[in-house]
C-alpha cells in the first residue's frame, strides 16, 4: 500500500519537473517513428492521377460558387428519385395488403364467428396499421436510404459538414453537429448517441437538443406523401413530382436553419460560449460499391425501421380500436379527445385526429400517418369505411390517402401546417430516453423535449392566422 | 469509369475462395462460452467495422466518415472450432488524450486484455495510422497490423513493404479488402498462430524520447516494477502516471494494475477479462 | 356538509404546513447564507495571506482591509476570528499564517487555479473571464468535488496563468523567473506568468496579445515604459503593467525564432512546415491537434476552403484535416526551405 502511494508521490514530484510540455514531446517523437519506419516501407509512385482527381472534385464541391447549389440539388435529386419510384410500388403494396388480404380476413374471421371486439383489436386495428404501415413507408425507404447510403459511402457527408461548418460557427456551435444531423437524417436517437464526436460538452447538448430538427425516417414517409398529395396537386401532373419533391427540400432546409437558430439562440442564453475549436479530417473519396450497398441497406436498415414501425404499429393499432369503440355518453373516447382538442387544433392549422395521432404515436414517429388515416376513417368515416371497405381501396395508394383525408375535412393549410408540425414536434420516446441516457439530466431532457413542441406550436399558430387572414 | 470498374471486380469475388472462408462460423451474438477475446482497434475510418461485420457476420453500421461507430460493439464467431469474441472500438487518432471515446478503446486494450488486438489501418495514410499503432503496442505485446483499404492504395499507386513493416514492428502485417471481403482468411491464420503461441510478437517499443522524459520514466519504472513485478508495459504505465492519467493512478493505488500481466508468461487471460469487464 | 368541512380543513391543513416547510428552509437557506459570507471572507484573507507569504511581501491589518475591501474595523474582527482559529499567529505588526492556515489557504488556492484551468481548457468562456468565475467558485465546491474536477481534466499541474496548482496534499513549488522589468535591452525571455490581479492590468496584458509560453525580446526601457517585441510585434507597456509579466530568461539564443507565419496565412497550394503551436491552444483542443499530425517537422499544404471561407482543408501527414482559423492563427509554420 505503502509503496503505490510512493509511485504516485514519485511520479506527482518528476511531473513538477517535467513541466507542461510532455504531450507535446511525446508526440513529437512517436511521429518521428512513424515517419522513420514509414519511409523505409512505403513508396509512391509520383506519376498519380486519380488523386488529382479527388481533389479536383474537392475543389468543385467546396467552391463557394458550386458548393451550395450542388448540395441543394443533391437533396432535391434524392427526394424526386424517392417520390417518382415509391408511387407505384406503394399503390401495389396497398391494393395487395388492404383490398385483397383485409377482406378475406375479415370473411375468415366472420366465418370461424370471432366476437367482434376480437375481430376489431386483431384486424380492423393491429392488422389495418401494420399494413398501412409497410404499404406508406416501406417503398420511400426502400429508395430513400440506399440512395442517401450512397452518398454517404461516397464521402460526401464530411464535404457537407465542411461547408456548413461557418454557418455553425456563427451559431455558436461545433462543425461536427452537421454530421450528426445528417444521422438524424436516419435516425434521431442514432444521432444523439453519435454527438460523442463532438468534445466539448456545451456544443455537444447543443447538439443533442436541436437535432429533432433533422427529419427522421419515421417522418420522411409522412412528408413525402402529404408533399405528393397537397403540393404535388398544384402543378401540372409531369411537374408534380418536382413540385413535391421541392418542398421537402424546403422541409428539410427549413429544419437545418432552425436547428441553426435554436443553437444561436441557445448559445446566447441558457448555454453561452463561443465556437470551440473544431477539426475534421475529411475522409478521401471512395468510389462505393453500388449494387452491394443497395443490397445491404434494403436488408439492414429498411427492413430494420420497418420492422421497428411495425412493432410499435400493432399494439397503436389496437389502441386505435379501442379509443375508437369504447363508448361514453354516445360518443367514443376517442371522439371525445378530438372535439374536444379541435378548437385548438384548428387555431394551429391542425385538427382535433392530429393532436391525438401525435399523442397515440409518441412511442415511434412512424405511425403517426397510418395513425391519422385511421382515426380518421374510424372516427369520421361513413358506415361502409368503418364496417371495412370504401374509400381506402383505390388503386392508387396516394389518391386513396387524399381520399381519405378529403374526409377529415384536410385542407391545404392543414397538409402545410402537417408538414411543419411533424418538422416541429417532441421527439419520439426512444430519442428522449437516449437524451436522457447521454445527457443524464432530466433538466436537459425536458428541455430537448418540449422546446420543439413550444416552436411548432407557435410557427403553426403564426401561419395559421396569416394564411386565413389572405386566404 | 473506375468506378464501373470497382463494382465489377466485387462482384466478380462474390465466388473466390475468400468470401467462404473455411473454417469461419459467423455466430453474431451469442456470447456463450467464449474462448478467446479479440479486439479491433485504429484510426476513425479505417474499416474495422466493416471487419467486424465479416467475421461476425453482424450489420454494424458503416459509412465513410469518421466517427462512425462511439460504442463498442461485440460479436463472436467460431474458427477451427475456437469460440472467439470480438470488439469493435470506436476509432481514435491517439490513446493519449482524454476524450470519451479513447477512454472506451484506451480502457478495453489495456484492462479488457484482449487475448489479440487488431490494429486496422488505412493503408493509403499509412504514416499517421503508425501514430495509434505505436501507441497500441506500448500497451500490449499481442497484436496484428490489417492493412485495410489495398485496393484504395493500388489506386493512388501506393506500394507497401510488408514483411518489411511486420519486420520493423514485431508483429504479424496482413494485406486486406475488407469491403471485398479478401484477407480475411490470412487475418483469422495470423489470429490462429499468435494464440496458439506458433508466431511470438516482439512489437516495437519506443526506446529513445526525450532525454528528460526517459530519465524520469526510468525512476519511476523502477518503483513500479517493484510492486508489480509481472506487469508487462510498466513503461508505459508510468508514461501515463507523467500525464496525470486518473484511471490508471485509481488502479494503481487499488492495485487493479497488477493483474495486467504478460502472454509470454502465462496464459490465463480470459479470466481476468471477465473480471475486469462486464 | 361534513364532508365539505373535513375537505376544508385538510386543504388548509396542508396549505400551512408548505407553507412552514418551506419558510423554515427559507429561513436555514438564509441563516446559510450569512454563514457562508463569513466563510468567504475567512477564505479570502487566508488567501491574501498566503499570497503575500509567497511573493515575500509583509502584510499589515490595513492591506488586509484593502484587498477584501472591508473596514479596518471589520479586518480586525476577521483576524481575531482567524486567531481564535488557529488559522494565523501575529508577529508584531504583521501576521503569519500557521501550519493549518496554510493547509486551507493552498486548498482554496488548489480549487481556485483548478477552476480557472478548468475553464481555460473545457470550455470556450472568455480568458478575462476566468479569474473572476474561479473566485466565485473556490468558495462553493467541497475539496472532493474538487478532486473530482482534477481527474476529470487530465490532473494538471499549472492554471492558465502560469501559476503552479498546488496539489491535494499542499504541496508547492517554488516559482522561477524574474518580472519582464529585470529584462536588458537585447534580452530574450520566455513569459511563464501573467498576474491575473488586479484585473485592469491583466485585461491589458492579453489584449496585447501575451500569453504563456511567448518569447520575448527587450528592445528599449526606461521610466515610462518598455517597448519589447512579441512574436515580431512591437508592444509597449508602463513598468507597472510589466513587472505583473514574469519571464523566464532564454539565454539560448538558437531557440529563438524571429518570426513565424502562421498556419492560416497559407493560400491555398502553399506548403509549410510546422514550428509549434501556441501556448494559447490548450487542453483538448492542443492535444486533439498534436494527435492529428501537427507536430514540429510535419509539412502542411492548404487544399481548399469550404464554401464560407472559413475552415480550410490542410493536408497533414495524407490526411485533408478542416481546421478553423480561429485554430490555424495558433499554429506556426515556417517554409519548407528555412
Ligand atoms: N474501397 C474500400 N473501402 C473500404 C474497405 N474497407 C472498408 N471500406 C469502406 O470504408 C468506409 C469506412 O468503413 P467502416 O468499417 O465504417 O470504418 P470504421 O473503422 O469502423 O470507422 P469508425 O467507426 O468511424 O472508426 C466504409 O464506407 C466502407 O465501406 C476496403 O477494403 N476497400
Ligand atoms: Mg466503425
Amino acid at each position: 500500500m505503502k509503496n503505490r502511494e510512493n509511485i504516485l508521490n514519485k511520479a506527482n514530484e518528476l511531473r513538477w519537473e517535467i513541466g507542461e510540455s510532455l504531450h507535446d514531446n511525446l508526440l513529437e517523437s512517436i511521429y518521428k517513428f512513424a515517419t522513420e519506419i514509414s519511409s523505409r516501407v512505403i513508396a509512391v509512385d509520383v506519376s498519380k492521377k486519380s488523386k488529382s482527381f479527388d481533389s479536383k472534385l474537392d475543389q468543385i464541391l467546396t467552391s463557394s460558387k458550386f458548393g451550395f447549389p450542388i448540395m441543394f440539388l443533391l437533396l432535391a435529386l434524392v427526394f424526386w428519385l424517392t417520390i417518382e419510384g415509391a408511387n407505384i410500388p406503394s399503390s401495389l403494396l396497398s391494393s395487395f395488403l388492404i383490398d385483397s388480404i383485409y377482406p378475406q380476413l375479415k370473411t375468415f374471421s366472420s366465418n370461424i364467428g370471432l366476437p367482434f371486439w376480437v375481430d376489431g383489436i386483431l384486424i380492423d386495428g393491429c392488422y389495418l396499421a401494420m399494413a398501412w404501415v409497410i404499404a406508406v413507408m416501406l417503398p420511400p425507404m426502400a429508395i430513400f436510404f440506399p440512395l442517401f447510403t450512397l452518398l454517404e459511402d461516397f464521402g460526401y457527408l464530411p464535404r457537407v459538414a465542411f461547408n456548413m461548418d461557418f454557418l455553425f460557427k456563427r451559431a455558436g456551435a461545433h462543425g461536427k453537429q452537421a454530421l450528426t444531423m445528417a444521422m438524424g437524417f436516419g435516425c434521431n436517437a442514432a444521432a444523439v448517441i453519435s454527438t460523442r464526436i463532438i468534445d466539448s460538452p456545451r456544443e455537444r447538448l447543443i447538439a443533442i437538443i436541436t437535432n429533432n430538427f433533422s427529419l427522421c425516417n419515421g417522418r420522411w414517409p409522412m412528408q413525402i406523401l402529404i408533399a405528393t398529395i397537397f403540393i404535388g396537386a398544384l402543378a401540372p401532373s409531369h411537374l408534380a413530382g418536382l413540385f413535391s419533391a421541392a418542398a421537402v427540400v424546403g422541409i428539410t432546409l427549413l429544419g437545418i436553419l432552425l436547428a441553426l437558430l435554436v443553437s444561436w439562440s441557445l448559445s446566447k442564453t441558457i448555454l453561452k460560449g463561443e465556437a470551440s475549436a473544431f477539426s475534421l479530417e475529411l475522409p478521401p473519396y471512395r468510389p462505393p460499391r453500388i449494387l452491394k450497398t443497395l443490397y445491404t441497406s434494403l436488408i439492414d436498415r429498411t427492413i430494420f425501421v420497418l420492422w421497428r414501425a411495425v412493432v410499435f404499429a400493432v399494439p397503436a393499432g389496437a389502441m386505435i380500436w379501442l379509443v375508437s369503440n369504447i363508448t361514453f355518453e354516445g360518443l367514443s373516447i376517442a371522439e371525445w379527445f378530438i372535439n374536444w382538442a379541435n378548437p385548438f387544433g384548428l387555431l394551429i392549422g391542425l385538427n382535433g385526429v392530429i393532436l391525438l395521432a401525435y399523442i397515440i404515436a409518441i412511442p415511434a414517429n412512424e405511425i403517426v400517418l397510418p395513425t391519422i388515416l385511421m382515426l380518421t376513417v374510424l372516427v369520421a368515416g361513413t358506415p361502409e369505411i368503418g364496417a371495412g371497405s370504401g374509400v381506402m381501396f383505390e388503386l392508387d395508394s396516394a389518391a386513396a390517402t387524399a381520399n381519405v383525408l378529403s374526409l377529415g375535412e384536410w385542407s391545404l393549410l392543414t397538409g402545410v401546417s402537417i408538414m411543419l408540425f411533424s418538422l416541429m414536434h417532441n421527439p419520439c420516446s426512444t430519442t428522449i430516453y437516449t437524451i436522457y441516457k447521454e445527457t443524464g439530466s432530466v433538466k436537459w431532457t425536458f428541455v430537448a423535449a418540449v422546446l420543439p413542441l413550444l416552436i411548432g406550436f407557435v410557427f403553426c399558430f403564426f401561419l395559421a392566422q396569416i394564411w386565413r387572414l389572405f386566404g | 469509369m473506375n468506378l464501373n470498374r470497382l463494382t465489377h471486380a466485387g462482384n466478380q469475388c462474390e465466388n473466390c475462395p475468400a468470401h467462404n472462408i473455411p473454417n469461419l462460423k459467423k455466430l453474431g451474438i451469442n456470447m456463450d462460452k467464449v474462448d478467446q477475446v479479440i479486439a479491433l482497434a485504429g484510426n476513425p475510418n479505417t474499416g474495422k467495422s466493416t471487419v467486424f461485420n465479416n467475421l461476425t457476420g453482424l450489420k454494424q453500421h458503416t459509412g465513410n466518415w469518421p466517427g462512425k461507430t462511439v460504442t463498442r460493439a461485440e460479436g463472436t464467431f467460431e474458427y477451427n472450432t475456437k469460440r472467439f469474441k470480438i470488439v469493435d472500438l470506436p476509432g481514435t487518432y491517439s490513446l493519449l488524450s482524454t476524450s470519451t471515446d479513447e477512454e472506451i478503446a484506451r480502457d478495453f486494450i489495456l484492462f479488457g486484455q484482449p487475448d489479440v488486438t487488431v490494429i486496422v489501418a488505412d493503408s493509403t495514410r499509412l504514416e499517421r495510422n503508425l501514430n495509434l499503432t505505436l501507441q497500441v503496442l506500448e500497451i500490449t505485446d499481442r497484436a496484428i497490423l490489417c492493412l485495410n483499404l489495398m485496393d484504395e492504395a493500388a489506386r493512388h499507386r501506393i506500394s507497401i513493404d510488408t514483411k518489411q513493416l511486420s519486420k520493423e514492428l514485431g508483429i504479424p502485417v496482413i494485406e486486406a479488402e475488407a469491403r471485398q471481403k479478401k484477407g480475411m482468411n490470412e487475418l483469422l491464420q495470423s489470429i490462429d498462430e499468435i494464440i496458439s503461441g506458433r508466431y511470438k510478437c516482439k512489437p516495437f517499443r519506443m526506446n529513445k524520447l526525450s532525454p528528460q522524459i526517459e530519465h524520469s520514466l526510468k525512476q519511476l519504472e523502477v518503483l513500479i516494477k517493484k510492486e508489480f513485478p509481472n506487469m508487462p508495459n510498466s513503461r508505459w504505465v508510468a508514461l501515463r502516471l507523467l500525464e496525470g492519467d486518473q484511471k490508471i493512478i485509481d488502479s494503481i493505488r487499488s492495485g487493479e494494475i497488477g493483474l495486467i500481466h504478460s502472454y509470454n508468461q502465462n496464459d490465463l487471460s480470459n479470466n481476468i477479462y471477465e473480471k475486469n469487464t462486464v | 356538509m361534513n364532508l365539505f368541512l373535513s375537505t376544508l380543513i385538510l386543504f388548509i391543513s396542508t396549505i400551512l404546513l408548505v407553507f412552514f416547510l418551506k419558510k423554515n428552509k427559507i429561513l436555514i437557506q438564509w441563516k446559510n447564507r450569512k454563514n457562508d459570507k463569513r466563510r468567504i471572507k475567512i477564505e479570502d484573507a487566508l488567501k491574501y495571506l498566503y499570497n503575500c507569504e509567497y511573493n515575500k511581501l509583509t502584510c499589515s491589518l490595513n492591506s488586509i482591509a484593502g484587498s477584501l475591501s472591508i473596514t479596518s474595523n471589520e479586518a480586525a474582527n476577521l483576524i481575531k476570528i482567524l486567531e481564535e482559529m488557529g488559522m494565523i499567529a501575529t508577529a508584531g505588526e504583521s501576521f503569519i499564517l500557521t501550519a493549518e492556515g496554510k493547509r486551507y489557504a493552498l486548498r482554496v488556492i488548489r480549487t481556485h487555479r483548478l477552476w480557472e484551468k478548468y475553464l481555460a481548457d473545457e470550455t470556450s468562456i472568455s480568458e478575462t473571464d476566468w479569474h473572476s468565475l474561479a473566485e466565485i467558485k473556490e468558495h462553493k465546491i467541497t475539496s472532493e468535488e474538487a478532486e473530482n474536477l482534477s481527474a476529470q481534466i487530465g490532473n494538471p499541474l499549472f492554471d492558465p496563468h502560469g501559476d503552479p496548482i498546488p496539489t491535494a496534499e499542499g504541496i508547492i513549488p517554488r516559482r522561477k523567473g524574474i518580472p519582464l522589468t529585470q529584462l536588458e535591452k537585447g534580452d530574450f525571455g520566455k513569459i511563464v506568468h501573467l498576474e491575473d490581479e488586479p484585473s485592469a492590468i491583466y485585461q491589458q496584458l492579453v489584449a496585447e496579445g501575451l500569453y504563456i509560453g511567448q518569447q520575448v525580446k527587450l528592445i528599449d526601457k526606461n521610466n515610462e515604459r518598455l517597448h519589447f517585441e512579441a512574436n515580431n510585434e512591437s508592444c509597449f507597456l508602463a513598468p507597472s503593467f510589466a513587472k505583473n509579466v514574469t519571464v523566464e530568461m532564454l539565454p539560448d539564443l538558437s531557440l529563438v525564432k524571429k518570426s513565424f507565419k502562421r498556419l492560416s496565412d497559407l493560400k491555398l497550394g502553399e506548403k509549410g512546415v510546422v514550428v509549434g503551436i501556441s501556448k494559447a491552444c490548450r487542453g483538448k483542443q492542443r492535444r486533439r491537434l498534436l494527435d492529428l499530425g501537427l507536430v514540429p517537422g510535419s509539412v502542411v499544404k492548404a487544399e481548399i476552403k469550404s464554401v464560407g471561407g472559413d475552415p480550410t482543408g490542410f493536408n497533414i501527414r495524407g490526411a485533408l484535416i478542416a481546421i478553423r482559423k480561429k485554430q490555424s492563427d495558433q499554429i506556426f509554420i515556417k517554409n519548407e526551405s528555412e
